[in-house]
């Protein structure tokens, strides 16, 4: 019986499978013959799965469980943290879904998620990621392919080749690996791999959207607001979709006059890429209109993008450059908790992302997606929405260390 | 009988039932109904001028069932439709036109008065007389400054405005409509008339007849006018039913508050829509025109052909056809025909030049259909047309039967997928033809770029069989869904400079809304000037406001403006405020003479609330001149709490990730091993890719048993691993000894230790893991004849073993 010589296991026949599947049901029902109260063992297990995403070891599992047992269930935490596997598989799978439009999880590593888990390694204020001159890649040593302004390559062999991304990522500047001008980085926004995702084609809008959805934990609908002056909507904005003007009057106007007037601060960036022989944009490159660079189409820095379908309603506003103004200030959505040290305008994309990761609901955004993580649930009920805001605070006071916050959801969900 | 007593029902129904505009669709007498074309057998015309004014006016007037039914000779005066000399008819004529301003012709306000227009709408008439008359003038209409006219000064009143909530509008007026109006005015009738005011659906009725309710006059409702003074189907005696109606509707105003002007407010004076200077100056190029469409009955079941160009091609409205304000049809599955006779006139017209133009403006309801669907077509039925123009979701499609082409005017042109040319918006779209270029398509004023790979070709074989259809296939199976405001066919192209001419005219009717600001300004006469219109059934467009005084030597002195705002009705809209940051100050150096000062270029929405006869608006501002009222936003409310979940559960599984990093970690292969790397890139989405345990499916078990299998393989393959792991057990002995009391726990016992931990209280009970585990080993190791029990064996139920446990619960929960 040549069961696993040579063969591949999808090639295990049906009745050996049968053989083994009973010894794996009953194990598996044996799971649930646990006991339910959880000691300093049990509650070290839980941490290490939850933060390393693998079992502990022996060792380990002993010296965290003696912290536990101590009090210090945080520094429990900061040891599970110190694996390799924290970052290339908790933080990389965690950070994924943010770098896409359709939230896969599957997509390979990318200048995105690198950046994110590099810095969460090195403790950087985590408001960076919408804002800081900030990029990280494989130590040069390592031999792989550099990188590239117009493709991936650089990331997908340090997957391909399961780099430790604890020791081998090394900070650097987007301005000097990628020449963008220092003053139009935005921290992970003008990544390549997020202008692949949301600069490609449109409008620049979904930049704005799905950061709204990946760092403020809301898409438009949650601060749809249509008293805010709709002064910024532009002209490709049907008035009357349709023909029906109340779905513009009553829906889009919501989103669109507090959305245009901020996501004008994408105004002179564009994914440019060869439609025709690269249409998915594999080899494309962000591109930048810096100062003295004017764009043919509009005779200004802003991109053509910006001025598209300008006849959906010619009285709508024109771009001219990428001021853009925080109508959310007011209304509803001063609800958000924008940071009163700053002036609620600006120009350009760092500035905008400032904007956004000073806000509370930014951080509580950060702190809650952490805690789904490590709990593996949400936020269910008053007990949990306490220990969000206690966590969101100790986020602020730890200076926005972002694996503070994971020790912290470590520690609430440990088990009792 | 039976069918004549229908017959004569119907006929009522027709004639009856009209619709709510607000315009008076019904003359005062009933027009002749002699439609005998008069042959003209009198001196001929003395000038070129008289000759043209034959050909382009009088031949259209004389008929007996139009204005020669009276003013002939010996008949009323001015007898301009006399047929016993062209010449005499032409001095006559002289007295009543206007050919510098055709529709400010006499001929025509009078007609627009109420005078016997020769059709049921009085807009049809006054448009078609105007074409006449500007077409002896032998110039098109041009566009023309408007000179603003000072509106009534008024400051904002209180108002009444609608409730949201329709239950008093059901207590009050509603049974009134139901009982007496139904038979017409609801989607279900036999012939449904638009508006649906007696809709057994509540809200669909409320929002109908809000337009047509005066809550702060209720004789002025259109609904008491239309019955007291057009009589219109009154179920007894009309100024009985009026008055039932005035009842109705001054019950439903008692109910509601007045909303006062708050006095804190810097106000302009107020004034409605059509209290504004008409800015509609012409200057559509229609030289060629053969039909036109504008949709200005705004009520009943006919779209008149106003093109002046006989024989009028009117369309039928049939199924679902909706008015919509501001001019226009919106298309639900419905169509708007032609008969197949008057359609005749398209065929000749164009194979006579052998080119034409479709102009439209039109508003698709979507971006998702297609067949294309039908907005323009001029065909017999799915497979068989002379032209269409149609919509295949975001393009526009151009066909064309020539000798090129087959029945159906394919190949197609096509506007080019990527450019997404159609858009679910207000577009002015206009398709030329002509022998040389092809066709071409233009959107909103500029040429797509799509170039006709069809040699352009005769229009010969075009069938005159044909008839003329907006909305849908005559067929009634390809429907278009959207919006028409205009339609027309001209049998001639229409040049690149004419079409952006035709564009920028626009659609609709709008008005220079002046609003009064000289008592904050010391400016005389000065206003703030909106340009506004009717932009659909739900809302009003306010434009480029600029500031002007209408006296001409008056000093402007500088005036600080700022945060303005429109109001209707008593209060500031609550959206649409796009002016709340106009910032600037009015003075001199900015003023253009003749013109003003520009405030702004945008445009915003208002939304409609009781029709344009009704809606009251004013300005307000932050700051204007020495009057400053601070707005101050107040906090929101704090977000209510979030409702508590269902409790969830505290364990939940491992990701695809974790599962391939656990298993490397619990057997020491490392993740890099070629074959366990590419069977999880094969298995990887079918592992369960969310922690969630609620999700979990027998697939997901399936590839982490598979991937087990694939470590546990390795462990045991990889002599370098496996005497590490398994510490002295001998790989070389035959199963069925290989694995007795001595040597079994060295494969156990490892297992045991590595993937369910040492003295963790949550992991599966080890002694019971144990047990089965041996079980396993028992089963497999026992040799029978038939078995080959030898060295490989033993590797396979070690391995087996392995894979039990790393692909179990031990490993998988978290």
């Amino acid at each position: 019986m040549a069961l696993f010589n040579e063969i591949k296991p999808n090639e295990v026949k049906n009745s050996d499978k049968i053989k083994y599947a009973r010894g794996l049901l009953c194990i598996l029902a044996l799971i649930f013959c646990a006991i339910a109260e959880a000691g300093p063992r049990e509650q070290a297990k839980r941490i290490h799965d939850r933060l390393a995403g693998i079992p502990a070891s022996a060792s380990v599992l002993d010296e965290m469980a003696t912290l536990i047992e101590q009090g210090d269930v945080s520094s429990a935490a900061f040891i599970a943290m110190d694996n390799s596997t924290f970052y290339n598989v908790t933080l990389k799978r965690w950070i994924s879904p943010w770098t896409n439009e359709e939230s896969d999880i599957f997509v390979p590593l990318n200048d995105y998620t690198a950046t994110v888990i590099g810095i969460a390694r090195d403790d950087i204020d985590f408001r960076q990621i919408l804002s800081g001159d900030i990029l990280y890649t494989a130590d040069p040593n390592l031999g792989l392919p550099a990188y590239s302004n117009t493709n991936n390559a650089h990331y997908e062999a340090i997957e391909s080749q399961n780099i430790d991304l604890q020791v081998n990522l090394v900070a650097g500047t987007q301005s000097s690996i990628t020449g963008l001008p220092p003053e139009a980085t935005a921290g992970i926004m003008t990544t390549r791999a997020a202008a692949r995702s949301f600069f490609k084609d449109g409008t620049n809008r979904a930049m704005f959207r799905f950061t709204l959805i990946n760092h403020m934990c809301t898409d438009l609908e949650g601060v749809q607001d249509i008293s805010r002056a709709p002064d910024r909507i532009r002209r490709d904005v049907s008035r009357s979709p349709g023909g029906d003007s109340r779905i513009f009057i009553n829906s889009c106007v919501g989103c669109h006059s507090g959305m245009d007037s901020l996501a004008q601060s994408f105004a002179y960036y564009e994914y440019e890429y060869d439609v025709d022989s690269d249409p998915q944009g594999d080899n494309g490159f962000l591109a930048y209109n810096g100062v003295g660079d004017i764009d043919p189409a509009t005779g200004t820095r802003v991109t053509e993008k910006h001025l598209i379908n300008e006849n959906n309603f010619p009285f709508g506003f024109i771009i001219t450059d990428d001021r853009w103004d925080n109508y959310w200030r007011f209304g509803q959505n001063q609800n958000l908790g924008w940071d009163q040290s700053l002036s609620g305008s600006g120009s350009g994309a760092k500035s905008m992302g400032q904007e956004l990761a000073n806000s509370r609901t930014f951080a509580q955004c950060q702190v809650t997606k952490v805690f789904e993580n490590v709990c593996l649930r949400e936020p269910q009920d008053g007990a949990d929405r306490q220990q969000i805001e206690s966590m969101t605070n100790n986020f602020s006071a730890n200076s926005f260390q972002i694996k503070s916050v994971f020790a912290d959801a470590a520690d609430y969900c440990k088990g009792e | 009988m039976k069918s004549s007593i229908l017959l004569t029902t119907l006929l009522f129904v027709l004639s009856g039932c009209g619709g709510g505009t607000t315009e008076v669709t019904e003359p005062p007498l009933p027009p002749p109904t002699d439609a005998t074309p008069i042959t003209y057998s009198g001196p001929p015309a003395a000038t070129a001028d008289i000759q043209q004014f034959r050909i382009a006016l009088w031949d259209n007037i004389s008929p007996l069932d139009r204005c020669g039914g009276c003013h002939a000779q010996g008949e009323q005066s001015p007898t301009f439709a006399r047929n016993d000399d062209i010449n005499l008819a032409y001095a006559e004529a002289n007295t009543v036109v206007n050919l510098d301003s055709p529709s400010d012709s006499r001929m025509v306000t009078f007609v627009g008065e109420g005078h016997n227009c020769w059709l049921s709408s009085i807009d049809a008439c006054t448009d078609i007389l105007t074409t006449w008359i500007t077409n002896w003038a032998g110039v098109a209409e041009q566009a023309t400054d408007i000179p603003l006219e000072p509106p009534v000064a008024r400051t904002p009143g209180a108002n009444r405005n609608f409730p949201t909530d329709p239950s008093l509008f059901a207590n009050t007026v509603y049974p009134i409509l139901t009982t007496y109006c139904a038979d017409c005015h609801t989607n279900s009738a036999t012939i449904p008339i638009s508006p649906f005011i007696a809709s057994s659906d509540l809200e669909e009725a409320y929002q109908a007849s809000r337009s047509r309710i005066n809550l702060d006059l209720p004789a002025d409702s259109r609904f008491v006018v239309r019955i007291g003074n057009e009589f219109h189907n009154c179920w007894t005696d009309c100024t009985a039913n009026a008055n039932q109606l005035i009842a109705a509707i001054q019950t439903m105003a008692d109910e509601i508050p007045l909303t006062e002007l708050d006095p804190s407010l810097v106000a302009s004076n107020a004034l409605t829509l059509v209290d504004g200077t008409l800015a509609t100056g012409g200057g559509r190029f229609e030289e060629n025109i053969i039909a036109k469409y504008e949709f200005r009955a705004g009520s009943g079941n006919t779209a008149f052909d106003t093109s002046g160009v006989e024989p009028a091609l009117d369309l039928t409205l049939s199924g679902g056809v909706n008015w919509v304000g501001g001019f226009g049809i919106q298309l639900t599955g419905g169509k708007a025909q032609g008969s197949t006779s008057d359609s005749r006139k398209l065929h000749d017209l164009i194979t006579a030049t052998s080119e034409f133009a479709i102009e439209a403006w039109v508003a698709p309801a979507n971006v998702t259909q297609e067949g294309p669907a039908r907005i323009v077509s001029y065909s017999a039925g799915p497979t068989q047309r002379n032209f269409t123009l149609g919509q295949t979701l975001y393009r526009y499609d151009a066909l064309l039967r020539s000798s090129n082409t087959d029945a159906n005017g394919e190949p197609a042109l096509t506007t080019s997928d990527a450019d997404e040319d159609l858009q679910a918006a207000l577009q002015h779209v206009v398709v030329n033809y002509d022998p040389i270029n092809g066709r071409q398509i233009y959107v909103n004023g500029a040429f797509t770029d799509d170039i006709d790979e069809v040699e352009g070709g005769l229009l010969n074989e075009w069938d005159p069989s044909y008839a003329f259809v907006l909305g849908n296939e005559v067929s009634n199976d390809i429907p278009w869904a959207g919006t028409i405001r205009l339609v027309a066919i001209h049998n001639r192209t229409l040049s690149p400079e004419q079409i952006v001419q035709n564009f920028d005219v626009g659609v609709g009717e709008r008005f220079f809304l002046l609003f009064g600001i000289e008592q904050q300004t010391n400016i005389p006469q000065s206003y703030i000037v909106f340009e506004a219109s009717q932009f659909d059934s739900f809302s009003y467009l306010f434009s480029e406001p600029r500031f002007v005084t209408l006296d001409g030597d008056a000093t402007i002195s500088s005036v600080e403006l700022r945060g303005m705002r429109i109001g209707i009705n008593g209060r500031e809209a609550n959206s649409g405020q796009a002016y709340i940051n106009v910032e600037t100050t009015i003075n001199q150096a900015d003023y253009q003479a003749g013109f003003g000062q520009p405030l702004s270029r945008l445009g915003t929405l208002v939304a409609l609330e009781q029709g344009p006869q009704g809606d009251e608006f004013f300005l307000t501002f932050e700051q204007l001149g020495d009057f400053s009222n601070v707005v101050i936003e107040a906090d929101p409310p704090a977000p209510s709490l979030p409702v508590d979940l269902e409790p969830q559960s505290d364990i939940g599984l491992r990701n695809f990730a974790e599962i391939n990093a656990s298993m490397s970690a619990l057997t020491d292969v490392p993740l890099t091993t070629p074959q366990v790397q590419e069977d999880f890139i094969t298995l990887q989405q079918q592992l369960p890719s969310v922690t969630n345990i609620d999700g979990f499916l027998s697939a997901n078990q399936m590839a982490v048993t598979q991937l087990a299998i694939s470590y546990c393989d390795r462990l045991v393959e990889t002599p370098s691993l496996s005497s590490r792991y398994f510490a002295g057990f001998d790989f070389n002995r035959p199963a069925n000894v290989a694995f007795d009391s001595v040597s079994r726990p060295l494969i156990t016992t490892p297992i045991l230790d590595r993937m369910i931990g040492i003295d963790v209280a949550s992991q599966p009970d080890r002694a019971s893991v144990e047990a089965e585990l041996n079980n396993l080993i028992d089963r497999l190791t026992t040799c029978g004849p038939a078995d080959t029990c030898d060295a490989q064996h033993t590797r396979n139920v070690a391995k087996a073993s392995c894979a039990a446990t790393l692909g179990s619960a031990t490993m998988l929960i978290q």
